[in-house]
């Protein structure tokens, strides 16, 4: 168990060191800084003294390390596009991505655990059939082919619901934008979430039906219909409890899923999200704003699949660190 | 040179009855005939298709973006409608599926050779490069592939400038994916070759002499390929949709060279002026493509029955 810890996080500050390391051969690299510094007329000993003043004439390993204390300052740079502090539009753009992810986390996992459920205590009746299929076909559909479908049918058809941005937003305390808080916002929810939960859905319905249906064939499952309890009881009360453990992992993990994702939903939307930011940011060659992109997500991702390790070695104690967690495939 | 008795080995992926077995699955029938379709409309693109797609002289804006079943103004007659630059859209779609299946072919079997390499050596010798090479498959595996490849594709888009890009679009797409697929076969090469390298067969070729090479290569190495054949067909289906992703994200095939992503893309940006055939007819094909070679995947899987591992 302390090894397995260890390791992990061990492996998440290499995660992120490779990602700072990255990053930061992308901004030393990629055009010279001091070019972008100094106008075109600098004098060369004005550029040499730039030089020393931003550091540029010190050992590498010396730099890396600036570099490293800058990001945890949040200091990283100004976006090129923008011309304003990198950390500052990240975080005017993550509460987008945020609420957008949580919401279809939310949805999938509403809908997805009682279709589960509900498909493997009616194993035989028709209406499973038909959603185990359609789960099946959702997997060879695309994201943003889902999104189209979506808006061609509610926005451009029908007109119900808005097909791009947030609607209208409330600012709480300093920076955190919200559309939870007004009808047009909410509205322009439901599309983005809905594209971004389906596939989330569909998984956690066939994770929880895979996961009823072996947990019914147990014994204690038998020994409780022996005892003549009643169905739901045995059905809600001793099955689904114990189905729920591997299901919380798998919610867990598919966060971080989600979250690439939205990049591809940010993007049918529109949505002013993190993820509309980087495809910009590519498209531009904003090289500030992609290298802090990637420190961000590397320790994003690391910290939840670290929460997520710890969370089921507390859950399960007969985790062991050479069993492999099972993932999706994208 | 090898004693092995078919016993010991199991039978090799082409000895399993496949086609008994195919001929007893109607799934199968319907997904090979599709998949054939495409690979046979992707390969005769020039003959099939009514325009030439590459050609800048089959754009006539004239007839830019007619609805399916209309006529041209010069009388051409477009039976899946045009696109904004007024091309014929059936062509679009043949030379698409085209450019979709070469990139989704490519990177497939460069992953492949990527991982049953490594799997194979770091299952044989096993020591620290088979550690850190594992390690690096586990922390990659935590992260999902498509965004791996856009940061990949990405990071090499801000790198070089414009025009060497587009010239190199489609190669650093490959291996885009190529490098964010790897994982699976490294990792299932790596655990069968565990297991086959303490078999007798392997101890007689060495107690004959036989090189260190030569053992991987001609005599472990064809007793792991029925799983990583599996994973090759249904991470084709995988890497043709990362290719649409990106490619509809605009991070991928220049927007001049049609793809069934990049078609869809083009067709979003007109989807409001109710120009739903230009996104509707490629997407279409796309979703027909990816679930006819999954579902065949699916069936080779099962037809096979290897105990495939994790990952």
């Amino acid at each position: 168990m302390g090894t397995f810890i260890a390791q992990r996080i061990w492996q998440t500050l290499f995660v992120v060191l490779a990602a700072a390391l990255v990053s930061f051969v992308l901004l030393r690299h990629v055009g010279d800084p001091v070019n972008n510094m100094v106008g075109q007329a600098a004098s060369l000993a004005e550029r040499e003294a730039m030089r020393h003043t931003l550091g540029l004439d010190q050992p590498v390993v010396l730099q890396f390390a600036r570099f490293l204390r800058d990001v945890a300052a949040g200091d990283i740079g100004v976006s090129y596009r923008f011309g304003i502090p990198v950390a500052r539009l990240l975080i005017e753009r993550l509460p987008a991505t945020l609420e957008l992810s949580v919401c279809a986390m939310l949805l999938a996992a509403l809908l997805g655990v009682p279709l589960g459920v509900w498909t493997a205590l009616n194993r035989r009746s028709v209406i499973s059939h038909v959603l185990l299929a359609a789960s099946l076909i959702g997997v060879a559909l695309p994201t943003f082919l889902i999104g189209i479908v979506l808006i061609l049918i509610f926005s451009v058809w029908l007109g119900w619901l808005p097909a791009f941005g947030r609607g209208a937003t409330v600012t709480i305390g300093q920076t955190w934008t919200t559309g939870l808080l007004t009808l047009s916002g909410l509205k322009a929810l439901v599309l983005p979430s809905l594209t971004l939960g389906l596939f989330q859905m569909t998984l956690i319905m066939r994770l929880v039906r895979a996961e009823m249906l072996e947990v019914l064939r147990t014994d204690y499952i038998k020994f409780a219909r022996a005892r003549g309890l009643p169905n739901a009881t045995i059905n809600y009360d001793h099955a689904l409890r114990n189905t729920l453990i591997p299901v919380i992992t798998i919610v867990g993990l598919q966060f971080g899923n989600i979250f690439a994702f939205s990049i591809i939903v940010e993007t049918v939307f529109q949505w002013p999200g993190l993820g509309l930011l980087v495809i910009q940011s590519i498209q531009f060659a904003d090289v500030p704003l992609l290298a802090s992109y990637l420190v961000l997500i590397a320790l994003g991702f690391a910290l939840i699949n670290l929460a997520v390790d710890l969370l089921y070695a507390v859950i399960d104690p007969r985790v062991r660190a050479d069993i492999a967690v099972p993932r999706a495939i994208s | 040179m090898s004693v092995q008795s078919a016993a010991e080995r199991g039978p090799r992926w082409w000895e399993a009855d496949l086609v008994h077995d195919f001929l007893r699955s109607p799934v199968a029938h319907v997904a090979a005939l599709l998949t054939f379709v495409s690979v046979a409309l992707a390969l005769g693109a020039d003959f099939i298709a009514p325009y030439n797609s590459n050609d800048p002289a089959s754009a006539n804006v004239i007839d830019a973006r007619l609805p399916p079943g209309a006529a041209g103004m010069l009388g051409d007659h477009y039976l899946l409608g045009t696109d904004p630059q007024g091309r014929d859209m059936l062509s679009a779609i043949i030379f698409g599926l085209r450019t979709s299946l070469m990139i989704g072919t490519s990177s497939v079997l460069l992953a492949a050779a990527i991982g049953i390499t490594l799997g194979l050596v770091c299952g044989y010798f096993r020591g620290i490069f088979d550690a850190v090479i594992m390690r690096i498959a586990d922390v990659q595996l935590s992260f999902p592939a498509i965004l791996i490849a856009l940061l990949i594709d990405g990071i090499t888009r801000t790198v070089v400038d414009r025009g060497t890009h587009d010239r190199l679009a489609i190669p650093v797409l490959i291996v885009a994916i190529a490098a964010s697929y790897w994982v699976q076969y490294a990792r299932t090469v790596r655990g069968l070759v565990l297991v086959e390298r303490t078999k007798e067969y392997v101890l007689a070729a060495k107690v004959t002499g036989v090189s260190t090479l030569r053992i991987i290569a001609t005599h472990i190495q064809p007793n792991v390929m029925g799983p990583v054949l599996v994973i090759a067909t249904i991470n084709l289906a995988l890497a043709i949709l990362t290719e649409a992703t990106l490619s509809f994200l605009g991070v991928g095939v220049p927007p001049t060279q049609p793809s069934l992503g990049s078609l869809v893309s083009i067709g979003n940006e007109f989807l409001f002026s109710g120009d739903w055939w230009i996104s509707i007819f490629p997407g279409g094909m796309l979703v027909v493509l990816c679930l006819s070679v999954n579902l065949l995947g699916d069936w080779l899987r099962d037809a096979l029955n290897p105990r495939l591992s994790d990952a």
